[in-house]
């Protein structure tokens, strides 16, 4: 209601996407009057939508050759990542396993198509597969059938050296089938990691991890606080903010993910929210002259040269979110009283408010597709954040989360499907991942204390069919 | 660079004190002994035998010091009419001295200038960083830090999503600013810190406002803004670990460490 009768330049963004996007499918489409200000689930939309358009079965893989505990072991794993990923994918109505036709299908051959199309099940298509282990060697074959014209989709044969790696399969085949059934709308995310800060001690360290919380791995170890990591567009490369012990200042790093890392010369001890441009040249970030008392947003090159202030303004202006176009940068500043969410070109000029709700806004972060910016936002009065997200040509808000807790630093999936976030609803804080209309929310750490996740963009080496 | 010319012509101001008080007086005999020594002054140049090259000496006693103590710094000439020492020191009379206190290692040149020619003498005056010596800087940095453990040196507090420093606040910082004062060679850390309301982000940017308002008040108050340093700590280091208003209210805080 009150984002609509609010006058907006459609940005140029939106004007070039919409011509990229045309003849495509939108991904998302809000339809909703939100009300702000109660804690009420909006009508968001996701299409294909996930229970009327297209009904999938994946069915157990079977062992093909030797069934061992060993092979019993590496199914039920495969199993169980393959049906999460494509449940989270929100592209599908899965029916649930116990009304599956009871032979196992180890190959094409094994298939009664009119098994799967009895009322009860109905499927428009299906996923089988078989599995072998030899001497830690594994084979996955998998399998996707179009059950009414009875043709093959896909058909994958997987040889791994390591049996650990039948988790990344399973996720492989999920992205492949994801992108068959979309017709290209998503890549599937089951494969971009997700880097975050978590608690180790006194200090914080970054971390990185499959979606699904599995595989966690730190990329440092330093004994200091490490916080806001940010993805470089071919994902090579993590930026973020350390202040290591006994120091006085916070130092801007970017780590390449093969070890190698530069510390960007700043002028003064504080530096936050760094940003990589869409063609990964430069970096935007929080920092503050020598003798200034308020943090002001920065672009620079990535060895540190040509140092530019963009905001110029005696606020505090804080974590830029640069449009997918890198035209315009989306950023936080408390110039109007309380922090709020502002645009800007990225030369710094054009400088527009498009958040005007009071309260505290932070964390913005630009959707994959331009059209959307999500970030955390607390009404004045209350002292919890929670999830929104603002349609930037019209000002729409939608509101995501609700209830206990504090959640914060939103960020989007690359497909602009789903966001991660963190929240504190459970206790510490732990990072979850949910649809972008709110549902299907998954608690994806529970050890510890994690924050900042920032989802890597699709993997750049993959080869799509 | 304002600041050591600033400096410079102060001294040089003092020294035309000096000089015209000695007009009044009978000059002393020079300090360092002279191969032939001359008067001073209007006389000396009447004196002057036309022809001959003048002579320069220049010493600094002593030649060594560690940052922020003085040093003389102690010429005579004969035969000149005019004496210029660089460095930034300027044109002097032919004979005197000055107290120097340079910040860095000095080479000071002195050019005498006469009817036979021009001569020149050169001494350096070598600045030790007071940390390689580390007697007084032990000193200071160990007195602020009993003074930070004893309670003498006070945090302050501040509202909820502000930077302004209330009456209690600028009460706690004029009694700091004097132990500073009192020690002033001992660096201190301006700390920053927020409650846990609030992201992380916007409270980064917050305390970092906070301390960097503390420094600009001390300044105000005298204290060298280059031995001050800030950082904010955001919502990353609370005192209190409570939920309530008596935690945040102790959470929102700038506090003072000292590291050297």
């Amino acid at each position: 209601m009150r984002g609509e009768n609010r006058g907006r330049v459609i940005n140029e963004d939106k004007k070039k996407k919409d011509t990229c996007m045309t003849g495509k499918i939108l991904i998302l489409c809000f339809i909703c009057l939100p009300s702000l200000l109660k804690a009420q689930t909006p009508d968001v939309v996701i299409y294909p939508r996930p229970r009327e358009d297209t009904k999938l079965a994946v069915a157990d893989f079977v062992a093909r050759t030797s069934d061992t505990s060993e092979v019993q072991a590496a199914l039920e794993i495969f199993d169980r990542v393959l049906w999460d990923d494509l449940e989270f994918s929100a592209f599908f109505e899965m029916p649930s396993k116990s009304f599956y036709p009871l032979k196992p299908l180890r190959s094409p051959t094994d298939v009664k198509f009119d098994n799967w199309q009895v009322p009860t099940l109905d499927v428009d298509f299906l996923i089988f597969g078989n599995l072998q282990v030899d001497s830690g060697l594994a084979v996955v074959e998998a399998y996707l059938y179009d059950v009414r014209t009875r043709e093959q989709v896909l058909g994958k044969r997987y040889n791994i050296s390591d049996k650990a790696l039948i988790q990344r399969v399973a996720h492989e085949f999920a992205d492949q089938v994801v992108f068959q059934l979309s017709a290209g709308t998503s890549r599937g995310v089951a494969r971009a990691q997700i880097a975050y800060s978590s608690l180790k001690g006194q200090g914080k360290e970054i971390y990185v991890m499959d979606y699904d919380g599995a595989n966690q791995r730190t990329i440092t170890a330093n004994g200091g606080l490490n916080k806001f990591p940010e993805w470089s567009s071919d994902n090579s490369k993590l930026a973020f903010i350390t202040h290591l012990p006994r120091s006085s200042r916070w130092e801007l790093w970017i780590q390449s993910l093969d070890g190698g890392r530069r510390v960007l010369p700043l002028p003064s001890s504080y530096v936050a929210s760094p940003a990589f441009s869409p063609d990964g040249t430069q970096l935007a970030f929080s920092t503050r002259e020598v003798n200034g008392t308020d943090a002001g947003i920065y672009i620079s090159n990535l060895d540190g040269s040509r140092l530019k202030n963009l905001s110029n303004h005696s606020a505090i202006d804080s974590s830029p979110t640069w449009s997918p176009t890198g035209r315009q940068i989306g950023f936080i500043s408390d110039r109007s009283g309380s922090p709020q969410l502002w645009l800007m070109d990225s030369d710094g000029s054009n400088v527009q408010r498009l958040v005007r709700e009071g309260g505290h806004c932070d964390s913005p972060n630009w959707s994959p597709d331009g059209r959307f910016i999500t970030y955390s936002w607390q009404p004045r009065g209350q002292w919890n954040h929670q999830i929104y997200v603002i349609e930037v040509a019209t000002g729409r808000i939608f509101q995501l989360t609700s209830g206990r807790g504090s959640s914060e630093n939103p960020h989007w999936s690359p497909d602009g499907r789903h966001i991660a976030f963190q929240s504190n609803r459970t206790g510490a804080k732990q990072i979850f991942v949910m649809n972008a209309d709110g549902k299907n929310l998954r608690q994806i750490t529970a050890y510890g204390s994690n924050e900042s996740p920032a989802w890597a963009g699709y993997p750049v080496t993959e080869t799509q069919e | 660079m304002r600041r050591v010319s600033l400096y410079n012509l102060s001294w040089f101001l003092c020294f035309l004190c000096l000089l015209t008080a000695a007009a009044c007086q009978k000059r002393p005999p020079p300090r360092a002994p002279s191969p032939s020594p001359s008067r001073s002054g209007d006389i000396a140049r009447n004196d002057r035998r036309a022809g001959s090259l003048p002579t320069v000496t220049l010493t600094a006693s002593p030649s060594s010091v560690e940052r922020g103590e003085q040093t003389t710094l102690s010429w005579t000439t004969t035969d000149t009419m005019s004496l210029l020492i660089d460095s930034g020191i300027g044109n002097v009379a032919d004979s005197g001295s000055l107290v120097i206190s340079p910040r860095e290692s000095t080479t000071y040149t002195a050019t005498a200038t006469g009817p036979g020619g021009q001569a020149t003498a050169t001494t350096r005056v070598t600045v030790v960083p007071r940390s390689a010596r580390g007697i007084i800087t032990s000193t200071d940095l160990d007195g602020l830090q009993q003074a930070i453990e004893e309670g003498k040196i006070q945090p302050l507090f501040f509202e909820y999503d502000q930077a302004g420093i209330n009456a209690e606040g600028e009460r706690v910082l004029k009694e700091n600013a004097r132990w500073f004062q009192q020690f002033p060679n001992a660096t201190i850390v301006i700390e920053g810190h927020c409650d846990e309301r609030g992201t992380e982000e916007y409270n980064l940017a917050l305390g970092d406002r906070r301390a960097q308002a503390v420094k600009v008040h001390l300044v105000q108050l005298g204290i060298d803004p280059g031995r001050m340093e800030t950082i904010s700590f955001g919502e990353e280091r609370p005192f209190a670990p409570g939920y309530d208003e008596a935690a945040y209210r102790l959470n929102r805080r700038a506090h003072f460490i000292v590291i050297r």
